[in-house]
């Protein structure tokens, strides 16, 4: 169950109308390791984790991720919500604008559409959560890159912010998964998948 | 509106303490000095959603109170008048409603 607060987990409020950058900024919202594929990665992994408290830290970690994909999608609405039509050719953000006017839709910078592969649901707690400190790894990489090439102080505040959330997450990722390695024997931690061989998971 | 956005800024800080140390009490279960600090901001937080909610619009379903939701015409577009409170104050993902950006400094994003 969720329900919703009517604020950003941290403020945006961009003025120049800008959509070149919105159509690179647009990957952190349905790139491959943008905000969307994080937080449903994460919450369709934790209906079987083994250890409850892994599975909490997937379901905070995943519902803050919903904040993030709000917050990416505040900055795109706001770099084009006053686009002329001369704006509107920009190179990059022309075959957008075809498809999809100035309306939110989830998409790679490169134009690939989001894709479900990204989920990355294999149903084996370790593998899952080396994969999910990969998936923070790979998205605080997404925003160094956009961080390199984007001078707008209104813009690159958030994407500082969201950077940092990537390198926290990667941090507790950590932790879950030395919590999951006390449940095995630890002399060999990929003798059984813990999540599917549940009887050779120590209590 | 300076009132509102500095408010707003309180609770996007005080909720951002929390975001935080949820996630670290996740791993860390035991650790009596953050379920304290936990407890501390989660009191201040709806202290601060109450007040938020009394003078301007309510911020979370929870919130929502027609007799007691602010009814100034900046919050509403039915000033005065009792009515269906959600829908009233800026809209979250717009500009207006994150005029705290200009005068925050703005919170950072943690360790």
């Amino acid at each position: 169950m969720w329900t919703y607060e009517k604020r950003l987990q941290f403020p945006v409020h961009i003025t120049r109308t800008c959509p070149r950058t919105a159509s690179l900024i647009i990957s952190q919202f349905g790139g491959p390791d943008g905000e969307m594929a994080a937080s449903m990665r994460y919450l369709s992994q934790r209906y079987s984790m083994p250890c409850k408290e892994v599975g909490g830290l997937l379901t905070d970690i995943g519902t803050e991720e919903l904040a993030h994909l709000e917050m990416v999608c505040a900055i795109i609405y706001q770099l084009t919500k006053n686009l002329t039509p001369e704006q509107a050719k920009t190179a990059g953000f022309d075959a957008y604008y075809i498809d999809h006017t100035a309306a939110l839709w989830p998409t790679a910078a490169a134009g690939v559409p989001f894709n479900a592969c990204e989920f990355q649901s294999k149903g084996d707690a370790v593998t899952d959560l080396t994969e999910d400190l990969a998936a923070e790894q790979k998205a605080r990489t997404t925003y160094d890159n956009l961080l390199r090439v984007i001078d707008d102080p209104d813009v690159t505040a958030p994407l500082r912010f969201l950077r940092q959330r990537e390198v926290v997450h990667f941090q507790r990722f950590g932790e879950a998964l030395e919590k999951i390695k006390d449940n095995l024997d630890a002399k060999n931690f990929y003798y059984y998948n813990p999540e599917f061989d549940k009887q050779f998971v120590k209590a | 509106m300076a009132d509102r956005n500095a408010l707003l800024k309180q609770i996007g800080e005080t909720s951002f303490t929390l975001d935080e140390l949820r996630l670290y009490l996740d791993t860390h279960p035991l650790d009596e000095n953050a379920m304290a600090a936990y407890s501390e901001h989660a009191a201040r937080r709806r202290q601060l959603l109450q007040e938020y909610a009394d003078r301007f619009e309510p911020l979370t379903c929870g919130c929502i109170c027609p007799e007691t939701n602010g009814s100034s015409e900046t919050c509403t577009k039915y000033p005065g008048q009792k009515h269906w409170t959600w829908a009233d104050g800026p809209i979250p993902w717009d500009t207006e409603a994150n005029v705290c950006a200009k005068t925050a400094g703005a919170a950072k994003g943690g360790n």
